[in-house]
């Protein structure tokens, strides 16, 4: 039988970084609104000039770079299987990325809100769809799976270990 | 669809092989059955059998021929 986990709610920068080990400058989620592990996670990232990207992307027309935006994207979704006991801190590592769809530039005063669904975790290998919205609006979404190392070299074929 | 087709579809589902590379394929002999692959054929055949692998018997799966080998474990019989 599936184990249930309570629902977490409003973990700041710190608290995140408890479950994560992305840090500032890449540390891009200020806030996880709601975690139901193994289901969901809903994020929050305000977008303002200070951000370090937006003077060099670009001068004359500041607007967030899409590496950013997905890695907002994965930031959230790691959080539904980080939030597991025993996979807490853990890092983690972009396995694939599939039919990432960006609609609209984010711009210095957006807030990006960002919903991921995990689909199926299983041997270390996160499965998922996550999704971000500017003002209620489509800004990005994409089909995602994620790995843990830790976890996923439990299950290398012994003749791997031999090359 | 029979044990032979399905157990051959999840290679080349999940490996993109041509049926004629399965006989003595083994792990890391094309770029895509690597770590992170294994996991996606192991979950292939998983589905197709309807069956859950021991860790050990994920280990050991390491060909084409080894993985009939372990099926058998599992009542599952390609012939």
């Amino acid at each position: 039988m599936k184990e249930q986990f309570e629902p977490i709610y409003n973990l700041g920068a710190y608290e995140i970084q408890q479950y994560q080990q992305n840090r500032y400058p890449l540390l891009f989620i200020d806030v996880v609104e709601e975690v139901r592990p193994g289901e969901y996670a809903r994020a929050k990232k305000n977008f303002s000039y200070n951000e370090w990207f937006f003077p060099a992307h670009f001068a004359d027309e500041p607007n967030v770079p899409g590496f950013v935006q997905l890695e907002c994207l994965a930031q959230t979704f790691i959080m539904t299987f980080l939030t597991f006991p025993e996979h807490k801190g853990k890092k983690t590592a972009f396995l694939n990325v599939n039919n990432l769809s960006m609609r609209k530039q984010i711009v210095p005063g957006d807030t990006l809100i960002i919903e991921a669904h995990l689909k199926s975790f299983k041997r270390g290998i996160a499965i998922g769809y996550v999704e971000g919205k500017v003002n209620g609006e489509n800004a990005l979404y994409v089909d995602i799976k994620v790995g843990l190392p830790d976890v996923m070299k439990a299950y290398i074929p012994k003749s791997a270990e031999n090359k | 669809m029979n044990n032979r087709e399905k157990y051959n579809n999840a290679f080349i589902e999940s490996l993109d092989v041509e049926e004629s590379q399965l006989a003595g394929l083994k792990y890391q002999d094309v770029p895509a059955w690597d770590s992170v692959g294994h996991m996606g054929l192991v979950s292939e055949i998983e589905d197709a059998f309807d069956i859950q692998f021991e860790t050990d018997d994920i280990v050991d799966f390491n060909s084409y021929e080894k993985g009939i080998e372990i099926l058998k474990k599992y009542s599952v019989v390609i012939e």
